[in-house]
């Protein structure tokens, strides 16, 4: 397949704002969005800039706007594209260079939700028991890899920054249902502040973005629901 | 322009009428206030000039807003109370949509051919 490729692409040192570039490549129908991105770089242009690492869908590094939707550059393949493909960076982080972002304000977000077991009870001899139907609970939210692709396609979260976003409220959603845990209280503290769970307006881009295939506009409400039945 | 689906385009209509209708309220309130200064007042004036084709098209706009915005919230609702609104949440959209054109077109039908007419 004949592909033209364009990236936007970002120099700090050089350009003043973003700017597309048009790439001509020959490209398997086979092949993935990073794989094109990785041909070009080596072949083509190796001033390229972007973060992959596991290349299989699982490290997460790889999440940027895809023909206009946040994607995995990892899953998704040419044939369902087209001839016509171009990427972005994130929105709603700083962009540092070309598709990479800085991720710190994602990650102080996810921190904020203290995304690990919290009990303070002594450990047992043999394992904290949990049934299968408890761990079923929260089954879904267990599966997130912190791509930022649920966050960075929240409007939102393009307009304010501040708000914790879908990825902390799903890893918080993680620990708040797992009948082991002890923490849920503090975590719905924090995401009954102003910048908090209540920002949501449940516009589903989070769960039509998820690559893990997150139910996670339905985690946020019953997030929602927790908070609101626990203050009564 | 990021290319969501339903939930976006559901999410940014229901922005777009929130604050068109908290507009209009103001204008309304302020129309409506003038009352106060009378008959020789300018409420009459008023009245005179919303009656041009303009701003009847308008109220056929802001009519639409409060339909959409009603049926648009009660889909909210019940994605915030239930807990089977989520996944239902295109389909209810869409009954919105169905429902909004439902309710919309007895009210063309009522006042467009007045507004063509030019009656005030």
């Amino acid at each position: 397949m004949n592909v033209t490729f364009r990236i936007k692409r970002f120099d700090p040192e050089k350009d003043a704002r973003p700017h597309w570039q048009e790439f001509k490549i020959e490209a398997g129908p086979m092949d993935r969005v990073l794989d094109v991105l990785n041909e070009l770089k080596w072949e083509q242009d190796g001033s390229i800039s972007y973060r992959r690492s596991c290349a299989h869908g699982i490290c997460g590094s790889d999440a940027m706007v895809i023909n206009g939707v946040n994607r995995l550059a990892c899953k998704v393949l040419v044939k369902d594209l087209g001839n016509e493909i171009a990427v972005e960076p994130l929105r709603g982080l700083p962009v540092l260079k070309d598709l990479i972002v800085d991720m710190e304000p994602f990650f102080d977000a996810y921190k904020a939700v203290l995304p690990y077991f919290i009990n303070d009870d002594p450990a047992p001899v043999a394992e904290r028991y949990q049934s299968v139907e408890d761990r079923e609970r929260f089954d879904a939210t267990t599966k997130c890899i912190l791509c930022a692709a649920c966050t960075t396609s929240c409007p939102v979260f393009w307009t304010n920054g501040r708000y914790l976003g879908p990825a902390a409220i799903v890893n918080a959603h993680r620990f708040i249902f797992d009948s082991r845990d002890q923490g849920a209280d503090q975590r719905l503290q924090t995401l009954n502040q102003v910048n908090g769970l209540w920002r949501c307006r449940t516009a589903y881009n989070c769960t039509e973005a998820c690559p893990r295939g997150i139910p996670i506009t339905q985690a946020i409400e019953e997030v929602k629901r927790e908070l609101l039945w626990r203050r009564n | 322009m990021y290319r969501g689906r339903e939930g976006q385009w559901a999410f940014v209509l229901h922005r777009i009428t929130g604050v068109a209708l908290a507009l209009y309220l103001l204008l309304h309130v302020f129309d409506i206030g003038l009352v106060m200064y009378g008959p020789k007042g300018p409420f009459n004036a008023f009245l005179a000039f919303y009656h041009q084709w303009p701003f009847r098209i308008g109220l056929v706009l802001v009519m639409a807003a409060v339909v959409y915005h009603g049926l648009n919230g009660l889909r909210i609702i019940l994605m915030d109370f239930t807990s089977w609104g989520v996944r239902y949440q295109r389909s209810l959209w869409y009954g919105v949509l169905t429902l909004t054109t439902g309710i919309g077109i007895p009210i063309l039908i009522k006042v467009v051919p007045e507004i063509l007419a030019g009656k005030v």
